[in-house]
């Protein structure tokens, strides 16, 4: 029986000169869950994209409800039923939740004009279907982000969609959310309607799905069905390789060692409240929670950049207010922004520039002036010792790979030679043999005797590489964890339950 | 192509403006030989583009901070006015032999200087601190200064400086026109301050990603207040230049200069959403557009066909600069391609 | 019901202009005359019809100084045709002004979505070609008011209402409200119910998002473009009624201060946000300002003081609200 919803047959597409999809086959079948997996770069968004009809394909055909399209255009693939939701979920935020949840339609009927009752009366039609309450005439930028998806999903979902593709939707949901968003899409299952889910959140997709199809550099290695996945054999397949896990050792501190960083009662409504903690030399602290715990808006005060309504910083014993990130760094943090591409790097600038902006008042020479020399000394010496693989130092960052820039993030703040160093998501989107080796290199700072605290997302993550672990909720720590002493899932678990009941 | 190479590209673009530069003088001076080619024209040349290129200076370094500055003819007929009243509130033709008179004339030039620096500073800070966008709030500054020096003059110039202001419009050392230094002055300190200093690669780096300097300590505040103030600075500059050579101070002095120094900027390279910008380049981009402007008036153009000029010029830069973009995304992937970054 | 509205720019807006009205009629009782409303409406009707179209740009999230360019050619050009050719009518006049507009209109738009150039920069760039083909290949005598053709003198003297002052001096209401009102009708209604105007605030809005909901976006921007210089035809023809003299080098100049009342008006820079009763509180502002300093004793020479405070005021407020509101989302697009 063939009830395949689409086909795409043998698909590739390049960039000048550069393979983005190469020969890749995919079926997905009416009525069901699928997911796609593949590090950064293996060719996932460029294949939704084709997909969507939003880029043009270079050969191959895209066979949607039995109809051969080899050169499909959005308003085709929308009209079939193809509705994608993307990561950054496409909202107008100037606009309102009717007007978002109806556009689309508007324009896929061709229409001219607009009726103002037409698009409530479709915006509530749509949002009770699911059973949601929002209201219609509330401009989207004042959404909650879990707000925001439901309207990407309601919206998606007015157009008799057969196929929902989404790209990482699970990334701003609480557990809750989470689940409802689950059971949502198995109610479309119910009613015919596929799903096509983006994820790299391993655990999930192995929850999920029916079947999950793998990319590895533009190829498609193969469709699996998911009861003969699981995690290892799905990062084998991901990324062609094993990895080995480590735990980190903790030296202990010495007897009667003053913390080096120590938060009494730190507040900042509604971002977070009461954080007390203590972090000393050569520890590796890992704060994890999910998203809206608070954990980024912490390090963001720590740096001078979120300033706290009450509380206390102290630095190696010493009081410290952070009114910007100069004072920050001047009492020995650095910071390593969880966004590297908008908060961290200077792209079109040269690598060698990235590397030195935080130390330009060391390599003035006596008259004030920049030093060629010095400067130079110090580029070259953080690409030597972080291995960065760049032809020159004067290569725009914007060309090195996301391990290779993340190497030069980490370089440009141990040139300031911090005594606590704050890693904000250090991992995300890196591949999995840049990867490990990053998690050596905070290692061996630790063992040197740097504080780092670590925030991440990913249990796995910090399980192995802190030796002490918080667990932020709703801007508070709900709870501390020996590694040594607990397992992922205890872990886990511990930060997906609600309130302290398991849900 | 090697990494060296492409990032040279935006380098080459200084040999090509170079290139176009001696070959625009070139195909001048053989069409008109007989009055292009004299030292007269020269030095008339030399002694007019000085205040049109301070204030395509001013320009570029607010584009380089990914901003804009509309106010800097405004901010230089206002510094003029300002001293052309004080000059000649007190400075007549009775005592100007007097060294009190001399005096007074440099009270004036500070007092101008100053002026300028303080509408730098206002536009400074509605950007940094206010956090208006650089368009909107040199505009409404534009549109003040402005109101601001008609209110004061009733649009009536102020006329009659002493000899010894004029000498700044007028002189010069052995060959070289005064305005001339002062503009090789300024923009050799310009080309120092953004090349050699701490303060100059942080106005490049908050042009090219503010976000980014935040976040790696940049005061991006500071630097933005004092980059606006280089910016007056440089206006007041050039307005001394101005109402020293026309021997009066009016309001609209040099309402064309503004899509010039825009077009010079951009032809120089400068890219107008910030982070890059070579004094050099903006030199060439400056002579060009003096050499062109000069053959024009001799060829009898009207200054509305030089403004035609001006602007199809100005689109046609910015094409080229898409076009080139384009091509070097291309090799930016084919580079990556080489060295295994991407398959 | 009240907070909400003082939430909104309008509001304001509106406070200024009543607190100005009382402020000056208790120095000078004519400012609060017929007379002098209709005489605001009347110079104030040509900046009225470009904003429009300046806010159709900035909602798309473009920009466009060329305008003025655009609505002197079309104006001039339009007398000079008439006059060469004899057809002394009023609707000959606007058809032909307005068919340059929506060509000059239609070189911005393909410049701008083709070759994807920033559009201040661009329209910058226009501004002077059409001004300098202008002025070239059209020429620049000037046209009195002897030699203007009738259609346009009695467009711009005819009246829909006539009233009588206490000195007995007739004065009326200038028919040019009709075009200004026509405008602001057909603007509303574009932006308002049709898909093409929630395009222009899609576009202006999230551009990426625009296209993936399948808008079509070079059509969008060559109406955007075209439309205004449709609109600064249409303010050609009023404008050159209205002076009854013209010469192609007027009214250029005057782009900045056009732009500065939309954005008085609460419109953002960025796109995707603006009102049409916010922009036509803006030019109201202007207009009131340049034409009425005068009942304070104060030179026409004052004018641009005035307004250089109200926009940097005006403009001052809504940027650091919205700073404001950035900084306690912690959003760092500065």
């Amino acid at each position: 029986m063939n009830d395949d919803f689409l086909i795409v047959d043998n698909v590739s597409k390049s960039y000048v000169g550069v393979h983005a999809l190469k020969n890749v086959d995919l079926k997905i079948s009416s009525g069901s869950i699928h997911c796609l997996v593949g590090e950064n770069g293996s060719g996932k968004s460029t294949l939704i994209k084709a997909i969507a009809g939003v880029i043009p394909i270079d050969s191959g055909e895209i066979i949607i409800n039995g109809k051969t399209y080899t050169h499909l255009h959005a308003i085709d693939s929308i009209r079939e039923g193809i509705q994608v939701i993307y990561q950054d979920l496409s909202l107008f935020p100037n606009l309102t939740v009717a007007e978002n949840i109806s556009l689309i339609q508007m324009v896929e009927e061709r229409k001219k004009f607009i009726s103002w009752n037409e698009m409530e009366q479709i915006a509530r039609r749509e949002l009770d279907r699911i059973g949601i309450r929002l209201k219609v005439d509330d401009l989207v930028e004042d959404l909650s982000m879990a707000n925001r998806q439901i309207v990407a999903i309601v919206r998606a979902l007015t157009q008799d969609a057969r196929l929902i593709v989404m790209d990482e939707p699970t990334t701003a949901l609480t557990k809750g959310e989470i689940d409802s968003l689950f059971s949502l899409i198995s109610d479309l299952k119910n009613n015919g309607i596929s799903t096509l889910f983006v994820s790299h959140k391993l655990s999930e997709v192995l929850a999920i799905s029916e079947k999950v199809a793998v990319l590895r550099d533009g190829m498609m290695v193969g469709d699996f069905e998911t009861s003969d996945l699981d995690t290892n054999r799905l990062v084998f397949h991901m990324t062609g390789k094993e990895i080995v896990h480590s735990i980190f050792q903790y030296q202990g501190k010495k007897s009667g060692e003053p913390p080096l960083l120590e938060l009494k009662d730190l507040t900042k409504k509604p971002n977070y409240s009461d954080i007390n903690l203590s972090l000393f030399r050569g520890e590796i602290l890992g704060i994890t929670g999910l998203l809206g715990s608070g954990r980024t808006e912490l390090a963001l005060s720590l740096f001078g950049l979120n300033r706290p309504e009450s509380g206390q910083i102290w630095i190696d014993g010493r009081f410290q207010t952070m009114r910007r990130p100069g004072d920050a760094i001047r009492a020995g943090i650095s910071y390593l922004p969880e966004d590297r591409h908008s908060q961290g790097l200077f792209l079109q600038q040269s690598i060698g520039n990235n590397l030195i902006v935080t130390i330009l008042s060391r390599i003035l020479n006596k008259l004030r002036v920049i030093s060629e020399k010095k400067k130079l000394e110090s580029m070259n010496r953080y690409v030597r010792e972080l291995r960065i693989k760049t032809p020159t130092l004067d290569t725009p960052a914007e060309s090195l790979s996301g391990g290779n820039q993340q190497r030069v993030l980490f370089g440009k703040w141990l040139a300031t030679d911090p005594k606590i160093f704050i890693l904000d998501g250090p991992t995300v989107g890196i591949d999995i043999a840049s990867k490990s080796e990053i998690h050596q290199l905070i290692k061996k700072l630790a063992q040197g005797g740097m504080g780092i605290i670590v925030i991440s997302d990913e249990i796995n993550e910090v399980f192995h590489n802190c030796n002490r672990i918080l667990v932020m909720k709703n801007g508070r720590i709900a709870a501390e964890v020996d590694p040594q002493h607990t397992t992922e899932q205890e872990l886990t678990d511990l930060v997906e339950k609600k309130n302290g009941v398991a849900s | 192509m090697s990494d060296r190479k492409l990032l040279k590209i935006k380098d080459t673009k200084i040999w090509i403006l170079a290139f176009i530069m001696i070959g625009v003088i070139f195909v001048l001076a053989l069409v008109l030989s007989g009055k292009f080619l004299t030292l007269r024209n020269f030095q008339s040349m030399a002694y007019q583009f000085p205040e049109f290129g301070l204030l395509a200076l001013a320009m570029t370094i607010a584009m380089i901070t990914g901003g804009i500055d509309l106010s800097v003819i405004a901010t230089a007929n206002l510094t003029g006015i300002i001293a052309a009243i004080i000059m000649t509130n007190y400075v007549n033709a009775e005592n100007a032999g007097n060294p009190a008179a001399l005096l007074f004339v440099v009270l004036a030039i500070i007092a101008a200087l100053v002026t300028a620096a303080a509408c730098g500073l206002l536009n400074g800070v509605l950007i940094s601190l206010v956090g208006v966008p650089p368009i909107l709030a040199t505009l409404g500054t534009m549109i003040f200064y402005s109101g601001i020096g008609m209110a004061v003059t009733k649009g009536i110039g102020v006329v009659g400086f002493p000899e010894s202001f004029l000498e700044i419009g007028a002189g010069k050392l052995s060959l070289f026109p005064i305005p001339l230094l002062i503009f090789i002055g300024c923009a050799l300190v310009i080309s120092f301050i953004l090349n050699k200093t701490s303060f100059g690669l942080k106005l490049c780096l908050v042009g090219a990603n503010p976000t980014a300097s935040l976040f790696s300590g940049i005061n991006n505040k500071v630097v933005i207040i004092n980059t606006y103030m280089i910016t007056g600075l440089l206006a007041g500059i050039s307005s001394i230049i101005m109402i020293s050579r026309f021997n009066s101070a009016k309001v609209g002095y040099g309402d064309t200069y503004l899509l010039q120094a825009i077009l010079v900027a951009v032809l120089g390279g400068i890219d107008p959403y910030g982070g890059y910008g070579k004094v050099s380049g903006v030199v060439m981009g400056i002579i060009i557009l003096q050499v062109l402007q000069n053959a024009f008036t001799l060829f009898g153009f009207t200054p509305y066909a030089k403004g035609l000029i001006w602007g199809l010029m100005l689109i046609l830069v910015m094409i080229i600069n898409f076009v080139t973009s384009r091509y070097q995304e291309r090799s930016k992937i084919l580079r990556m391609k080489d060295q295994g970054v991407i398959e | 019901m009240l907070d909400k509205l003082l939430k909104k720019h309008e509001t304001y807006l509106f406070l200024i202009i009543i607190a100005y009205a009382v402020v000056v009629t208790s120095v000078n009782r004519s400012f609060m005359t017929f007379e002098n409303l209709f005489d605001i409406l009347r110079s104030g009707a040509g900046m009225g019809i470009l904003a429009m179209g300046v806010l159709v740009a900035l909602l798309s999230g473009g920009i466009d100084v060329s305008f003025t360019a655009v609505a002197i050619s079309g104006g001039y050009i339009a007398v000079r045709v008439i006059m060469a050719t004899g057809v002394d009518n009023l609707f000959a006049a606007f058809a032909i002004s307005c068919s340059i507009g929506i060509v000059l209109g239609l070189i911005n738009g393909l410049i701008i979505s083709y070759f994807k150039l920033p559009t201040l920069i661009a329209t910058l760039g226009t501004l002077n070609v059409f001004h300098g083909a202008l002025t070239t290949f059209v020429g620049t005598e000037s046209v009195n008011a002897r030699q203007m053709p009738s259609c346009f003198v009695n467009f711009g003297s005819a009246k829909i209402i006539t009233l009588v002052s206490e000195q007995g001096s007739k004065y009326g209401l200038s028919v040019f409200v009709i075009p200004l009102v026509a405008v602001i009708v057909l603007t509303w209604f574009i932006l308002r119910f049709t898909m093409l105007g929630r395009g222009i605030y899609a576009l202006g809005s999230n551009r990426e998002s625009a296209k993936r909901a399948g808008f079509n976006i070079t059509a969008l921007q060559l109406f955007v473009y075209s439309y205004i210089g449709f609109l600064a035809g249409v303010m050609g023809v009023v404008f050159v009624s209205e002076v009854r003299w013209v010469n192609p080098v007027t009214l250029i100049g005057t782009e900045l201060t056009v732009i500065a009342a939309v954005v008085i008006g609460g419109t953002k820079l960025t796109g995707g946000s603006g009102t049409i009763l916010g922009t036509l509180l803006g030019v109201a502002i202007v207009t009131i300002l340049y034409n009425t300093l005068v009942f304070l004793g104060l030179s026409a020479a004052w004018n641009n003081f005035f307004v250089g405070i109200i926009i940097i005021i005006s403009i001052g407020i809504t940027s650091y609200r919205n700073r404001i509101k950035n900084r306690k989302s912690l959003s760092f697009k500065t």
